[in-house]
């Protein structure tokens, strides 16, 4: 007896599976064959019924429940906790694929990594009209108290997450979040989960292992110590009402660091120290999850009161090292983000290996005036925005919404950016009891060391659980759902835990 | 360990003890609702109350708190105790409070013992209670309290003998001698008031406590007030007694104390072993105990030892201590 047949999208278990020609399916083929990447998963999915994928996905969502895999959801009058809404399905790369997204990720964090090293030392590349000096120097992420400061080996941006999406041209990052990037909990606690619930499956994709994170963020961590032995690290959260607070109190259960709150923390004669039970404790290194307005009121915000006086000090003084150090957000800045190509092609002279999204700046008059007119057609957003708020979707709108927003924009050209509609690609999801399309992207996190560069062979794969929606956000009825990169065959990494599952 | 770290622990214990310590209270009085009097229920519901310093319910015009007690319905007074989140010594928002430091101290938390807080609670929250009330009231109290002796079970099993567990057993602890000097107290003063005849049954303080097949074992059927007393004070052997909970305490202490109980002890653990003294020394045998204040100097001094624990680990001056 041979294989059973391939399957077929619009038929069998795919019934409902409808392959739009405006749309990459990461699934499906145009022709409606597996793409060879995810042939196995297919079949499988075929080969199991509703009932089993809906007994997986309770299994999954019970699973995140007891373990307390949520985030906080700040109401206008309680604070409610979820889970993050699972899709079963995973979502299948093959090696060849991911291997342009690393070296893409790679090459981009080293370009911005030089970029943010220049514009607070000799901003040469301001003067080489790289970038507008007014865009830099306007924005508000751009820090004056970093200009002239020596941050540690160079390393700017250690942790960061890229969003990357793929339309009918390819891979293209969206967003480089190089500030306190979130979202590697959920990948990780999701990954666990899948392997949990498909683990013949899993192991017979030969899927890259990305259990190996923790470890490597805290030996990218310790890496930028400025001197001496097992330097202790801590992390910086806001608290327990903190939206990513399971990802702050995740990471530094899985790397063994202290999780600090400003509370926790004494400055005394310009070094950093926590308050233990039995006395202070110096901090040598700190991954903060604490925006830059927040770190130190002396510096800062003076109403904060998640930091520490004084803090921005010791990091001046050279007594503690900062990851992500402060002012790195003028470089995800929405405005900016339109010069990545040309920041690369300046410091790295070489040809950005991930593009970039058409992008029209309506701070320049011609930009405005494009964006204006089109607005019907277009995508908007605040360029210091995150979390799909502060958006607009030009073609969902209604008519006031749009014309609100234009005199928005016209108000203040320089807090707007216009994007086309992007055809995210679609992904497979377990939705009503059937198999269907969803849009998806992708936040893959990249750690940046002393020497060092690695991209977690992953990511976060988030997904527009509405039909037809294009907003994956979790705050907006987005949800997430596992990635599964697979290894070359034969293929071998190194670093013991990073090694790929291979089948069998 | 980090001193906030330190406290969330403590909380966590003694959130955890005070929910189980409530749960036995309202299991004791549903296990009686079906053969005892309306006047004895009224009075057991009073002497919780009054145990656990909570105000009963409010009282209509012109009656006194033992006429109160006995108009109450009594799957009021039990879901006040259980289930009303709005009352902060209530089961549920206990054990919410022990979640909630849980969750801050998640990274130093095995996988297990966050679960099995977690999933217990969650099980009262999403509780039927109105069932639980028509069906079966002291099964919903008796689950309630296997699941807390199921996480104290996991946390025994699986959590390192560090500073993290001993302070979350210290908490217990220091939670346990506080419940239970109060619970005894109770009893007492109920034993001794001329006008509240008949009294509160010592056989049921036994029970309460889990001791009285022990107590049965060791003394004599016939329970009389100063021998229960003297039983639930100073058998080692009892896991409820106030002697028990204090060298738990005295241990723990002797593990937290940075001179591993060398001189100079730290304070709160010269407070312990004074408290342990005190005691023994009001209670030997050979004496005729006065109850009355040697369980009011206990209360009182158990709640010093509690203060001067957050004072001296957690709330300490910054500017007093040496930098490393």
């Amino acid at each position: 007896m041979g294989e059973p047949e391939p399957p077929v999208a619009g038929s069998g278990s795919f019934s409902g599976y409808e392959l739009d020609a405006a749309f990459h399916d990461e699934m499906f083929e145009p022709s409606g064959g597996a793409r060879p990447a995810a042939r196995r998963l297919a079949r499988a999915l075929a080969e199991s019924g509703p009932a089993d994928l809906r007994m997986v996905q309770e299994l999954v969502n019970r699973r995140f429940l007891h373990e307390g895999i949520t985030f906080t959801v700040l109401g206008a009058n309680e604070v409610s906790e979820q889970i993050i809404p699972i899709d079963c399905v995973p979502r299948v790369l093959a090696a060849d694929e991911w291997d342009h997204i690393e070296r893409g990720l790679k090459q981009r964090l080293r370009a911005l990594n030089l970029f943010l090293e220049d514009i607070y030392h000799r901003g040469q590349s301001i003067r080489d009209r790289v970038v507008p000096a007014d865009l830099v120097l306007g924005c508000p992420q751009y820090r004056a108290e970093m200009r002239g400061l020596k941050v540690p080996h160079g390393v700017y941006v250690a942790v960061c997450g890229t969003d990357v999406v793929r339309t009918a041209d390819g891979f293209a990052v969206l967003e480089d979040n190089l500030r306190v990037p979130s979202g590697v909990s959920y990948m990780l606690a999701c990954r666990n989960a899948m392997k949990g619930a498909f683990p013949d499956l899993y192991r017979a994709h030969g899927v890259r292992e990305v259990s190996a994170y923790p470890k490597r963020l805290h030996e990218t961590l310790a890496s930028l110590a400025m001197s001496g032995d097992a330097p202790r690290v801590a992390l910086l959260t806001p608290g327990r009402y903190n939206s990513a607070y399971y990802e702050h109190a995740f990471l530094a259960g899985e790397t063994g660091i202290d999780l600090v709150e400003g509370r926790d923390l004494v400055m005394r004669d310009g070094v950093l120290y926590a308050r233990s039970v039995s006395g202070l404790r110096r901090i040598d290194i700190l991954y903060r999850r604490i925006d830059d307005d927040f770190l130190d009121p002396v510096v800062f915000r003076p109403d904060s009161v998640l930091g520490v006086p004084g803090l921005f000090h010791a990091y001046q003084a050279g007594n503690l090292v900062l990851a992500n150090a402060p002012g790195t957000g003028v470089a995800d800045d929405k405005s900016v983000y339109a010069y990545v190509p040309r920041i690369i092609r300046y410091f790295l002279e070489e040809e950005p290996i991930l593009a970039n999204v058409e992008t029209h700046l309506c701070r320049e008059p011609d930009g405005l005036a494009y964006a204006l007119d089109n607005l019907d057609d277009l995508v908007f957003k605040e360029v210091g925005g995150s979390g799909g708020y502060g958006m607009l979707i030009g073609p969902h709108a209604s008519k006031r919404e749009r014309a609100e927003y234009k005199e928005r924009v016209r108000a203040n050209p320089a807090n707007f950016i216009a994007q086309p509609v992007l055809p995210l690609s679609r992904a497979g999801c377990f939705v009503d009891g059937r198999i269907e399309p969803r849009h998806v992207d992708l936040r893959p996190f990249v750690l940046q060391g002393r020497r060092d560069q690695h991209v977690l062979p992953g990511g976060l794969c988030r997904v527009a659980l509405k039909r037809d929606s294009l907003v994956v956000n979790s705050s907006q009825g987005g949800g997430c759902k596992d990635l599964w990169v697979l290894a070359q065959p034969g293929a071998r990494e190194a670093g013991g835990t990073d090694e790929p599952c291979l089948p069998r | 360990m980090l001193a906030t770290v330190a406290a969330d622990f403590y909380w966590l214990g003694r959130y955890a003890e005070r929910a189980e310590h409530t749960a036995r209270l309202l299991r004791h009085q549903f296990t009686r609702l079906p053969d005892t009097p309306a006047v004895d229920l009224a009075r057991g519901w009073r002497a919780i109350y009054r145990s656990l310093g909570q105000a009963g319910p409010a009282a209509p015009g012109g009656a006194d708190e033992a006429e109160t007690f006995l108009l109450a319905d009594a799957y009021t007074l039990g879901g006040n105790l259980m289930e009303e989140s709005g009352n902060p010594g209530s089961v549920l928002a206990c054990w919410g409070a022990a979640r909630e430091n849980g969750r801050s101290v998640r990274p130093h938390l095995p996988l297990r013992v966050w679960t099995s807080l977690n999933q217990g609670f969650l099980w009262l929250r999403d509780a039927d209670f109105a069932k639980a009330w028509a069906d079966a009231p002291a099964a919903l109290a008796t689950e309630a309290i296997d699941r807390l002796r199921f996480f104290a079970g996991v946390v025994e099993a699986t959590m390192p003998r560090d500073d993290a567990w001993r302070f979350l057993e210290l908490g217990r602890f220091v939670e346990r001698l506080q419940r239970q000097t109060a619970l005894l107290d109770t009893w007492r003063a109920a034993g001794s008031s001329a006008d509240d005849a008949p009294q509160l049954a010592w056989a049921d303080l036994l029970r309460l406590c889990g001791a009285y097949e022990f107590f049965c074992r060791t003394h004599s059927m016939a329970v009389h007030g100063d021998a229960a007393l003297a039983f639930l004070v100073r058998n080692p052997a009892l896991p409820r007694s106030l002697r028990f909970a204090l060298q738990r305490i005295d241990a723990l202490l002797d593990g937290i104390d940075p001179v591993g109980g060398r001189h100079p002890l730290a304070e709160p653990h010269r407070a312990a072993l004074r408290i342990g003294a005190g005691m023994e020394a009001a209670t030997g045998r050979g004496r005729k105990t006065e109850w009355g204040p040697v369980l009011a100097s206990l209360a009182e001094q158990s709640l010093a030892l509690h203060d001067l624990v957050l004072a001296t680990y957690v709330h300490y001056s910054a500017a007093a201590r040496a930098t490393p």
